[in-house]
């Protein structure tokens, strides 16, 4: 019940903020309305990288713990961070097609890091969908899923160097507006948009995971089940126990 | 138990272990460096025959032949480990399961930095790159970048040997961790090759070693969790 | 008895009365892909006991051997050797632990020795030059010590396999099948070992249907039936029926 009205007001929250956006927000001077689409880019790239995190720190707390419910928001996070992730990157490309003039950017940090993070997640749920035993596949897509998340801050360092030895201007990047001398209704907008769209992305987290753990309930009583049958028509052991 | 002496003792004595079986008949270094001259071939057809153009994508060539051709050698040397349940067998001893893991990279290492040196005297070779007084940054270039490989090569290698799938899986999880790595070391070499003009080779060789670090420590981490069932 | 020759490294191990059993499974359960191999084996086979492991193929004999020689985890329940919980210690289990699978684990493109040296580097055995030697000629395998693992045969890989164990210093070994591939001086090989590791104290567990031939060698017999303990006789090996299914799962589920 909770969960659902986090969902009414996750999509309320999003319908508000996108109006707000399209509407309310005033144009960018340089980039013009195309400016807009950022807001909902950069809200979306933010929980593309939050979820990979929530994935990784699952996989290590499977692995300390052996909880399969850690596998289970392990598997969330991936399926719903590859969907922020995707819209982001389109996002990222409506956005630099009038700007930029092209659809990608090489030296944009925040776009190829982000298809770099695509790339990951797709290998990490490819890769789980290759062994069938519940808790085997939790340890090896955790293995995955920790060295692929150490991986990312690296790849954005070094396309920040990239970018930054090369000094070639970019018109503009999405991240003018986090520059702390923008203009308020920018930062407010961009805020705004950011918690609508964590509220969608918990609200999507919480569903999936709920999913997750129902199959695994289900998985759990069957494996019962059958070491039940195994035992049921089998008398007690014939026991000698002899002393030394 | 901090045995440390021990360890790497095991870990080198995987390390022969691999090389010997190497030698003796995988031929995982062999038949990766001509995999690597057909791959420098093709790229040469791809994009030549203006040599101006081949030199200046020399770099990047030279690693993606590099990249590409480790790959190769390293799921190899694991494939070594299908021997007849071999890799339970390693797993049973009483050794820690990173000295297994630095013995199996080790190795690649080995294979790594020989394929680096020559794929490099081939580049220069076939694109018509002087190399000139360039040689220590890019040795030291390829030495990083074979550390890298071999840490993240040995690691999915491990991953994946058991696997359906694992010829596609290897290079779809692995080539885009690699990414830093690749960036790096081209950058690297091409700050190399024409003098360090901006002085950004510092920078380019650090980043590697930061790459290669984290690498190692998160490769000898998580390789032991594979080898339970 | 035949006489033996055969060394056994000796490992200080103390009188049988006063350490822990080899073995002591309490629950021990284990699923494949959903279908359960072990379904809730308890069992205890005490100190310097030599026990054969009974069943029909698919009984979960092969399973229960994997399992404590670490090779898997358990689904649920839990196992010690030694007196050492396989889930905390498992590292301190594999030193005192060896294992003879189905599969031999050798190397192909290496020769016997070649073999046996890198074991002696994985076992930290003390004079490995001369503990090979020995082992080579322990199992019988003097005139092929230097040839490739990849052209001998099953059974001398076998061999070359138990020539492995002797390499290091197990308080207790598992067999699976010993006497599968083996010839009549294979077999007598085999028959010295038991022999030496009853001297030297080591408790061993032997999955097999040779109960024939072993069973000069057997203080106690444990038959599996369909992944649970179905008899038991002789001495210094015990079971429990499986308690109630309600038993804590080995890898946390639900709360």
């Amino acid at each position: 019940m909770k969960t659902r009205i986090l969902g009414f007001v996750a999509v309320g929250g999003v319908a508000a903020m996108l109006a707000v956006a399209l509407f309310l927000a005033p144009a960018d001077l340089n980039q013009g309305d195309a400016q807009r689409i950022m807001y909902p880019h950069v809200a979306s790239a933010w929980l593309g990288y939050l979820s990979f995190g929530v994935t990784a720190l699952a996989g290590i707390l499977w692995l300390w713990r052996r909880d399969l419910r850690f596998d289970a928001v392990a598997v969330a996070g991936a399926e719903i961070g590859v969907i922020f992730t995707a819209f982001a990157i389109w996002g990222g490309m409506m956005w630099g097609r009038p700007v930029w003039g092209v659809f990608w950017q090489w030296e944009d940090p925040r776009l190829t890091t982000t298809a770099l993070l695509l790339a990951l997640y797709v290998g990490y749920l490819l890769f789980r969908r290759l062994t069938d035993d519940p808790e085997r596949r939790a340890t090896r897509a955790a293995i995955v899923g920790i060295v692929a998340a150490v991986d990312i801050p690296i790849v954005h360092f070094s396309v920040e160097w990239w970018r930054g030895l090369h000094q070639t201007a970019t018109i503009g990047s999405p991240d003018r507006v986090l520059n702390p001398a923008a203009p308020m209704v920018f930062v407010g907008t961009l805020l705004g948009m950011l918690g609508a769209f964590t509220l969608a992305w918990a609200y999507l987290m919480i569903r999936r995971y709920q999913l997750a753990r129902a199959e695994l309930a289900h998985e759990e009583t069957v494996r019962r089940q059958r070491i039940q049958a195994a035992r049921a028509p089998h008398p007690a052991p014939t026991s000698t126990e002899v002393a030394r | 138990m901090s045995d440390l002496r021990g360890e790497a003792r095991v870990a080198l004595a995987i390390a022969r272990k691999d090389a010997l079986a190497e030698l003796r008949g995988r031929h995982a270094t062999v038949s990766t460096l001509f995999f690597s001259a057909v791959v420098l071939l093709l790229f040469g057809f791809a994009l030549g025959p203006d040599s101006a153009r081949l030199a200046a994508a020399a770099p990047g060539l030279l690693w993606l032949a590099v990249v590409f051709a480790g790959m190769l050698a390293v799921s190899r040397l694991h494939l070594l480990e299908t021997d007849d349940g071999a890799l339970e067998q390693l797993a049973l001893y009483p050794i820690t399961r990173r000295a297994i893991y630095a013995g199996k990279a080790l190795a690649g290492l080995a294979v790594m930095v020989v394929l680096g040196l020559l794929v490099l005297a081939a580049v220069g070779i076939l694109f018509a790159v002087d190399i000139g007084g360039a040689w220590p940054p890019l040795v030291a270039t390829v030495l990083l970048g074979a550390i890298g490989i071999a840490a993240v090569g040995t690691f999915y290698a491990g991953v994946t040997v058991r696997l359906r799938a694992r010829e596609v899986m290897l290079p779809l999880l692995m080539l885009p961790v690699l990414a830093p790595l690749l960036l790096g070391a081209v950058k690297a070499t091409a700050a190399a090759l024409a003098g360090d003009p901006f002085g950004e080779l510092g920078a380019w060789l650090q980043l590697l070693v930061a790459f290669d670090v984290i690498m190692v420590v998160a490769g000898a981490a998580t390789y032991g969790y594979l080898l339970e069932d | 008895m035949p006489q033996t020759t055969i060394y056994v490294s000796p490992r200080s191990l103390g009188a049988p009365e006063r350490r822990p059993p080899s073995v002591s499974t309490t629950d021990l359960a284990r699923l494949f892909a959903g279908s359960p191999a072990l379904a809730g084996v308890s069992l205890r086979v005490d100190a310097a006991r030599t026990v054969a492991l009974l069943g029909s193929n698919g009984a979960g004999k092969t399973t229960l051997l994997r399992v404590l020689s670490t090779a898997i985890r358990p689904s649920y329940g839990t196992a010690s050797v030694d007196g050492l919980d396989l889930g905390r210690d498992a590292d301190l289990v594999r030193a005192r632990v060896a294992y003879l699978s189905h599969a031999t684990g050798l190397y192909d493109d290496l020769t016997a020795r070649e073999n046996l040296a890198f074991a002696a580097a994985m076992y930290r055995t003390p004079d490995p030059a001369a503990r090979i030697d020995r082992a080579i000629a322990d199992v019988g395998l003097v005139d092929r010590a230097g040839d490739r693992v990849g052209e001998l045969s099953a059974g001398m890989r076998k061999r070359l396999a138990l020539g492995r164990i002797l390499l290091g210093q197990p308080s207790l070994v598992l067999l699976d099948e010993p006497y599968a591939s083996l010839d009549a001086d294979g077999m007598a090989v085999v028959d010295q070992l038991l022999t030496a590791w009853r001297e030297a104290g080591v408790s061993v567990l032997i999955a097999s249907h040779a109960t024939d031939r072993l069973a000069p060698f057997l203080d106690g017999r444990v038959v599996l039936e369909r992944g649970l303990v179905s008899a038991v006789s002789g001495q210094g090996v015990a079971s429990q029926p499986p308690s109630l299914p309600d038993a804590a799962p080995a890898t946390g589920m639900l709360s």
